[in-house]
């Protein structure tokens, strides 16, 4: 067994840390507190190349091998989760479809341009009345002509307000529920497409989330991304263990930025006399912490591995999502108790962390959804 | 135009870092960065590459096999090439025998420009750049804060002065040593992390640069550490108190008088 990183990766991750602490850090309070698209970091964060991390050489990308784009969505979510959701959108669920079915054309249109950061990407699966259960979704897309006419609305879509396309998920027949789904490309202009309600949410903030409406939107038939009609959930398939793992790097990413606060201040703040990282109960927090942390990186970065060596890890994965997911909302909780009152403030950032990790309960699978789906696997059909 | 970086890998400024029983070394975290002053003699080195094309920037360190992650960053921002000097037990600390050996790299390496932090933030020495300089027989200018090559003869440079700003023209070839304000360094593009990733850093023994090993041993140094003291402790912040503000500086102005004593 060998749980270390190469020697390459190893910089990787030094590297963009350093990035992370220079670019994002300093700017992850105001982030929060205006709760606007950060234009300005956008552009300058965007304009490194990250983007393309997962996508080959020959245009434009890094090729990144699974585990670092693991300790990249890490790195950047220890900055500011709500700058980093917007990043992750882009370099993976925004333009997984377009990278692997859209035409020449299409990705020099959309593909590349977002590879840049010059526009903006995002993914549409969620819709008013369904999150997790896809079978359920409303918005039709309709064979006409040349191509395809789509009506429905969608939910909670992260860049949807200021996204210049979308891959948005359609049935085709909603008889056959999840081999009725596929996806479509639309693109910012086209007649009926546009943005709806902009959400005031509890955390992740400075990722504008909304209402992405289509309105008898016609798209030519280039637009559908996929081979043959009716595999859309085949292909959420392909990407659903790498969405999970990677909403556990997240989670991973905010407990280490909650941590490194709470220790910074458990060995500067005095009470009675003493550092209270000399007091039992505050020691006991911090081992709890990062035992739990501890565990949560392996079952993360093993994950990765086996992505990266096609293995099966659809109950790793999972497991792993909702494993650093809670240890994350469990290192936010101590930050809170050890920074004493002061964290229930705004002008602190402990309470922003506290925020911050509610919002990974909900990607890549609730819970409740994921115990199921791990139980079911394990039992196996009775 | 060949251009030289001497870089040096320092503990980062938020590692840990504790004197060990012996009082004369130390047990440094594992967080090591480029040193702060070195970024800017990079960053000189690099806008110098983009105004003369054919340039080709060397960094190099004198340093434990661990400083290869400097060298690398030094890649990614934009260095050509690096090298290694392995330090392994050699002597490591002493300036002179540090300006010594890098001054033999730069003589078989070739050179008409070389640049190089004003100091290490690890040591506060500020003197092995400046060594290397004599020791080469060429010009050199400290601390700039202002950095232009005019050609290929001859540098434009600003440092401080006490109360003001000296502006100088040095002919080339000659050792810089960069200050901050020079410049701002660049955060690496992903296409110089993926050439720093794959780059192969040759290592090299400092003994194959014309240098005895009585030289550089670990008992070639005329200086010896006696012992480390940790810095004084600060005394806590102690925060004023008062009904009103004209009561708060009535306050202040007391305990400036009667506890600090300085008014």
């Amino acid at each position: 067994m060998n749980f270390a990183l190469s020697e390459e990766q190893e910089f990787f991750k030094k590297t963009i840390a350093d990035t992370v602490d220079r670019m994002i850090v300093p700017k992850a309070q105001e982030i929060d507190e205006k709760d606007e698209f950060p234009w300005d970091l956008w552009k300058e964060f965007t304009g490194l190349g990250y983007i393309g991390l997962r996508y080959p050489e020959e245009i434009g990308g890094m090729n990144a091998d699974k585990v670092m784009c693991m300790i990249f969505y890490e790195e950047v979510a220890r900055g500011s989760v709500g700058f980093a959701q917007s990043v992750i959108m882009n370099i993976l669920m925004g333009t997984y479809f377009i990278f692997r079915f859209g035409s020449e054309a299409i990705k020099e249109r959309c593909l590349y341009p977002a590879m840049r950061g010059e526009k903006v990407a995002t993914m549409c699966f969620t819709e008013d009345q369904s999150g997790s259960d896809l079978g359920s979704t409303r918005t039709t897309a309709v064979k006409d002509g040349d191509g395809w006419r789509i009506n429905g609305t969608k939910m909670w879509i992260t860049n949807g307000p200021v996204c210049d396309f979308c891959t948005v998920l359609a049935t085709n027949d909603p008889s056959k529920g999840l081999k009725g789904l596929n996806f479509f490309l639309v693109e910012k202009g086209t007649p009926g497409f546009s943005s709806g309600q902009v959400l005031n949410k509890l955390g992740c903030r400075g990722t504008v989330t909304g209402e992405l409406v289509f309105d008898d939107v016609w798209v030519p038939d280039e637009n559908f991304l996929g081979t043959e009609l009716g595999k859309g959930v085949v292909y959420v398939g392909d990407i659903l263990d790498e969405v999970r793992l990677m909403t556990g790097a997240m989670a991973l990413g905010i407990a280490r930025g909650a941590y490194a606060e709470a220790l910074e201040f458990a060995r500067k703040r005095m009470a009675f006399g003493q550092y209270i990282g000399n007091f039992q109960l505050i020691r006991e927090k911090f081992a709890e912490m990062d035992t739990l942390m501890n565990a949560a990186r392996l079952m993360v970065y093993y994950g990765a591995w086996l992505l990266e060596e096609n293995k099966d890890c659809r109950v790793l994965a999972a497991e792993a999502k909702m494993y650093a997911t809670e240890v994350c909302l469990k290192v936010v909780d101590e930050l809170t108790r050890i920074y004493g009152a002061n964290a229930f403030a705004y002008e602190y950032s402990p309470q922003r962390y506290f925020r911050d990790a509610r919002f990974l309960l909900y990607g890549g699978g609730t819970h409740e959804v994921l115990r199921d789906f791990i139980g079911r696997s394990l039992i196996g059909k009775l | 135009m060949n251009i030289i970086v001497f870089i040096k890998q320092v503990a980062d400024t938020e590692a840990r870092i504790i004197i060990k029983n012996d009082q004369k070394s130390l047990e440094i975290e594992n967080k090591y960065n480029m040193n702060f002053f070195d970024e800017f003699a990079m960053e000189a080195a690099i806008k110098t590459k983009e105004k003369f094309k054919d340039s080709k920037i060397t960094a190099c360190t004198y340093g434990p096999k661990r400083s290869i992650e400097a060298l690398r960053t030094a890649i990614a921002m934009g260095a050509d090439q690096a090298f290694l000097i392995d330090n392994t037990n050699l002597e490591s600390d002493d300036s002179l025998i540090v300006a010594k050996i890098l001054s033999a790299f730069a003589r078989k390496e070739g050179f008409d420009l070389i640049l190089c932090g004003r100091q290490a933030i690890d040591d506060e020495n500020a003197n092995v750049g400046v060594m290397v300089a004599e020791m080469l027989g060429i010009p050199h200018a400290s601390s700039v804060t202002a950095f232009e090559v005019v050609d290929s003869r001859m540098v434009r440079a600003d440092n401080e002065i006490e109360g003001g700003i000296e502006s100088i023209e040095v002919q080339l070839p000659a050792l810089f040593t960069t200050q901050k304000g020079v410049n701002t360094p660049r955060v690496p593009l992903i296409t110089g992390v993926m050439k720093a990733m794959k780059a192969v850093i040759p290592t090299i023994d400092p003994t194959t640069l014309g240098l005895s090993n009585e030289d550089i041993d670990l008992n070639s140094s005329g200086i010896e550490t006696i012992s480390l003291e940790p810095p004084q402790q600060r005394p806590p912040v102690k925060m004023i108190d008062g009904e009103t503000t004209e009561d708060k500086v009535r306050n202040l102005v007391k305990a400036l008088k009667e506890e600090a004593k300085v008014l």
